[in-house]
């Protein structure tokens, strides 16, 4: 492992010292960016660059010509490094296989907050776009002054400077710098390139990352090791709100390789020479717990959810008593509608399921302490750390290292909390992977979700009056926020809380939660609220289930109310779908992915629902679903389904998505990340559901907590990219995944008449609707 | 070779075992998984551990041609035998694997933690089956777990590297 076990906290400058370069950096003065904590008012490149209290280098290129990005995005499994990499290159205008990255280290890198949102490219490529940008300038500047022409009279092609028409006449980025060290800042005043201009930008540029991931020389976070490294594992109580009274250190002493058993409050774990001894040291320690059995009886969720008072402190003042959309008298426009109807949709808790258990290394010693974590957030963790420990931040070092996909917050900080308790009590580094059950049991949830919905038609079925009441519990339990930037909190991490923490977390969450909740259609009087629940863990508030982000945060469930509810209008008004919704559709942007989605699956209008065409068991229908609205990205998918009305089975045959994200960075990333979406999207809404007792969450592996496999995936997703060079990139990675449980539903009732408002869409769902709508 | 008592946490015994081509012997714990064994002791951490009981098929291996769960055996139960990992499937330093190369070429992985199984478990199936349709792959590793879900892209990689694989022999 690259790390260095700690190394002197040298800051990120010291550590650019070196032979010749050119490093590129955002200045103090505040020249440059308005953009992150402290920064003043300058040229806005985006809301997630650099702080301006934080002097860092975001380019350096060497004499040879290389040029390294420091980054502090974290790859999530994605492509993203790739992507960026891709801008870098671009901008500098060297060839791409002469770009190469630092990933994140709090000792090298920049802070590029939180790498979540989809907002890798979105946002965080603006600042390194810039940053190329003006290096790129500055390189042809010097090449002008050495060949005495104007800038304008030379062009540049893999990293060397030509004279145009001068042949003979050209010099290297390399040759320039020499033995020299440039260090320029950055200006906000270089334009960077025209799109049309772009040669590696919107290319299926082949992914940095897969060569050594096929090979297994690729160093996950699961693969750290350091010299010196003990390994541990923890034990969890057996109920979310149990307390240890007795720990038997007896019950272990005749196993081999026990360094220490560690308990800090409630957190308690062993450590051990051998990572197998750990996971027979917690498998064996005999710990005895308090009864805990509050939680609701799981068939009562959705109405416990109602229950549960506002958390009013967690509410935006901009969305006074949770509404976010406000306009004319609902419940008069719904009295004098001609066609007045109501829908309630729920969801169940959901996992994000990494493959890979979270795992991280600690190294607490008297001088500092390092951390190698699969975090999103490595600046933001660090701070938490450091908070926890009672150290200030420069003491602390987190060097980032990639988990298995993590689609949101998984237990990847959590289990920092855990190493870093275990190395300071042993002194010495430690490894902690969770065990899958930890994992299952621990991470944070999708929460659970219920929303009310009424809407009413004229006579001519238009829609006149759309209101929706929304409970659910907060989409956000990080260590760290971005907008504005606070945080650096340990409060919301659950094994935080175990260890006794108790100063709060962060309030955030409402914005996550209720993200898109509001139709994006014409609707006449609206009145749509989100009665905010707040954050909950396993720990703390008023149902013991931890919540916390996952792809798409509240997005999922809102565009799955927003889509059936718009489908269940069009029913009534005894319209076409497709038609209906773009009669209540402005956005040129939205229509247009509506049009091509159409399209490309040949989409035959037709009034309600085709069930009563076909008959016998099996039946085929399709679906749409779309998203569309402000600066997101617009999407519009058609669903093709295969219901067995006697079995309840339903299968996704094909589904088409037209997807427009404005400027496109990598089509092959961007394809992949649809896919990828579409497909956990259908497992989500076909079979997933975190079950639980009175005490504890009961599906911990993927007996209890199936995804999808092979069998079950589309035959085909055919997928339809809506280039937009013209306008910036939009996120990726979670728009596929909003619409598909809409987009099934409304499938299935084309298909067969019943329409499914409850997830998972399992067999005994299906059974449950139709044997109620008979 | 030294009886062991049942329940005995501490017994070690001696273990020859061809690993990606060089026999590795020493002496291990008779609890110790060969996942624990490859990945501890022999530092090769390409196999990868999801579930830890045989569900997700990370930390498939091929263990005498054959895929079977590294994290379901014990390492003094392949003593004797012949292992390949992810890191021993290519020919050379600078030579991948047909399925190796397909998978760069076809972006067949997202974060690529299932990747080693994925490709232990195809290694053996295009043994047994050069020429297989896009349904045949599909079934072939339905008991590997992907929650990236690139599921088609590893498909096309599967049908991709089958076909250079043929017309190379």
């Amino acid at each position: 492992m690259d790390g260095r076990l700690n190394e002197p906290h040298l800051g990120r400058r010291h550590f650019l010292k070196g032979a010749g370069l050119l490093a590129i950096s955002f200045s103090l003065s505040g020249a440059m960016p308005g953009l992150g904590r402290a920064a003043p008012a300058a040229p806005k490149l985006g809301p997630y660059g650099p702080a301006a209290d934080e002097l860092d280098s975001w380019i350096a290129i060497d004499t040879a010509g290389f040029a390294t990005l420091y980054t502090g995005v974290c790859e999530l499994g994605t492509g993203s490094h790739t992507a960026l990499l891709q801008v870098m290159a671009e901008e500098l205008d060297i060839a791409f296989d002469h770009a190469k990255l630092q990933p994140p280290d709090t000792n090298r890198t920049p802070d590029q907050f939180v790498s979540s949102g989809s907002r890798s490219i979105a946002y965080h490529a603006v600042p390194i776009r810039q940053a190329a940008a003006e290096a790129r300038h500055a390189l042809v500047a010097m090449a002008a002054e050495k060949f005495k022409v104007p800038a304008e009279q030379l062009v540049v092609e893999n990293g060397v400077v030509s004279v145009t028409g001068a042949p003979g006449k050209h010099v290297s980025y390399g040759q320039l710098i020499g033995g020299r060290q440039f260090d320029l800042k950055v200006t906000g005043a270089v334009k960077p390139k025209d799109p049309s201009l772009h040669k590696i930008v919107g290319t299926p540029v082949h992914r940095i990352d897969i060569p050594g991931k096929v090979t297994g020389s690729f160093t996950f976070a699961q693969d750290v090791k350091v010299p010196g490294m003990l390994h541990g594992r923890v034990v969890r109580p057996p109920a979310h709100g149990a307390s240890v009274i007795e720990i038997d250190e007896s019950s272990i002493a005749h196993l081999p390789g026990v360094v220490k058993v560690v308990r800090k409050a409630d957190l308690i774990g062993v450590v051990c020479h051998r990572e197998e001894e750990a996971i027979e040291a917690a498998r064996q320690l005999k710990v005895s717990w308090s009864a805990w059995a509050d939680l609701p009886d799981m068939k009562d969720i959705h109405q416990k959810l109602r229950e549960v008072p506002i958390y009013a402190p967690g509410i935006p003042a901009k969305y006074p008593g949770g509404v976010i959309a406000k306009d004319g008298d609902v419940e008069s426009a719904l009295t004098g509608a001609a066609k007045a109807i109501k829908a309630t949709y729920e969801s169940p808790y959901h996992l994000h399921g990494s493959i890979g258990p979270s795992c991280a290394v600690a190294d607490v010693r008297p001088d500092g302490v390092t951390i190698w974590s699969a975090t999103q957030t490595a600046y933001g963790l660090r701070e938490a750390a450091a908070k926890f420990l009672g150290l200030a931040n420069d003491k602390v070092r987190l060097i980032f290292a990639e988990g298995a996909g993590c689609y949101g917050q998984n237990g990847a900080d959590d289990v920092v909390i855990d190493a870093l308790v275990l190395s300071q009590a042993v002194g010495k580094p430690v490894r902690v992977q969770w065990m899958r059950a930890d994992e299952t049991g621990w991470e944070t949830y999708k929460t659970a979700r219920v929303t009310d919905v009424r809407g009413g038609l004229d006579a001519d079925g238009k829609i006149v009056a759309w209101e929706s009441n929304a409970w659910g519990f907060s989409g956000y339990s990080r260590p760290e926020y971005h907008e504005p930037k606070q945080g650096g909190e340990p409060g919301s991490l659950v094994t935080a809380q175990l260890a006794g923490w108790t100063t709060p977390g962060l309030e955030e969450g409402f914005n996550g939660i209720a993200l898109e909740s509001a139709p994006y259609y014409t609707v006449g009087s609206k009145h749509v609220v989100f009665n905010y629940l707040g954050p909950a863990s396993h720990r703390q508030g008023p149902i013991r289930m931890r919540v916390g982000s996952m792809r798409g945060v509240g997005s999922p469930d809102n565009v799955f109310m927003v889509e059936s509810f718009i489908d269940e209008l069009a029913a009534a008004a005894g319209a076409d779908p497709v038609e209906f919704r773009l009669k209540h559709l402005s956005d040129p942007r939205t229509i247009a992915v509506v049009k091509a989605a159409t399209e490309r699956a040949g989409w035959q209008p037709r009034p309600a629902h085709s069930a009563s065409a076909e008959n016998g068991d099996i039946r085929t229908g399709r679906g749409i679903a779309l998203f569309g609205g402000g600066k997101e990205t617009r999407i519009a998918s058609i669903f093709e389904v295969e219901v067995n009305r006697k079995s309840g089975a339903i299968r996704v045959k094909k589904v088409t998505v037209a997807h427009d994200c404005g400027l496109i960075v990598n089509p092959d990333g961007v394809r992949n990340q649809i896919e990828g979406g579409v497909i956990q999207g259908i497992s989500r809404g076909l079979m997933e559901e975190v079950t639980f007792d009175r005490s504890r969450v009961t599906s911990l592996d993927w007996a209890s907590y199936p995804i999808i496999t092979f069998p079950d995936v589309p035959d085909e997703i055919d997928i339809v990219l809506l280039n937009r060079p013209d306008l910036p990139a939009a996120g990726v990675g979670e728009a596929s995944t909003k619409n598909v449980w809409a987009g099934i539903a409304n499938a299935v009732f084309d298909a067969t008449g019943v329409r499914l408002r409850r997830l998972p869409f399992t067999p005994e769902r299906f059974k449950e609707a139709l044997a109620k709508q008979a | 070779m030294t009886s062991v008592a049942v329940g005995d946490e501490t017994a070690m015994r001696r273990i020859g075992v061809t690993v990606n081509g060089t026999l590795q012997a020493g002496e291990v714990s008779v609890r110790l998984t060969l996942a624990d064994f490859l990945r501890q002791d022999l530092k090769l951490t390409g196999t990868h551990l999801g579930c830890e009981h045989g569900v997700c098929g990370a930390c498939t291996i091929l263990l005498d041609g054959r895929a079977v769960r590294a994290c379901l055996l014990l390492a003094v139960q392949v003593d004797g035998h012949s292992v390949t990992t992810v890191e021993g499937l290519a020919p050379s330093a600078t030579v991948l694997h047909p399925l190796q190369e397909a998978f760069c070429a076809h972006h067949g992985l997202q974060c690529g933690f299932c990747t080693p199984g994925m490709l232990t478990t195809l290694v053996e199936f295009l043994k047994d089956c050069p020429d297989p349709s896009a349904e045949e792959v599909r079934v072939a590793i339905s008991g590997n777990i992907c929650r990236c879900t690139g599921y088609d892209s590893i498909v096309e990689a599967t049908l991709s590297a089958a076909a250079n694989m043929r017309d190379g022999s």
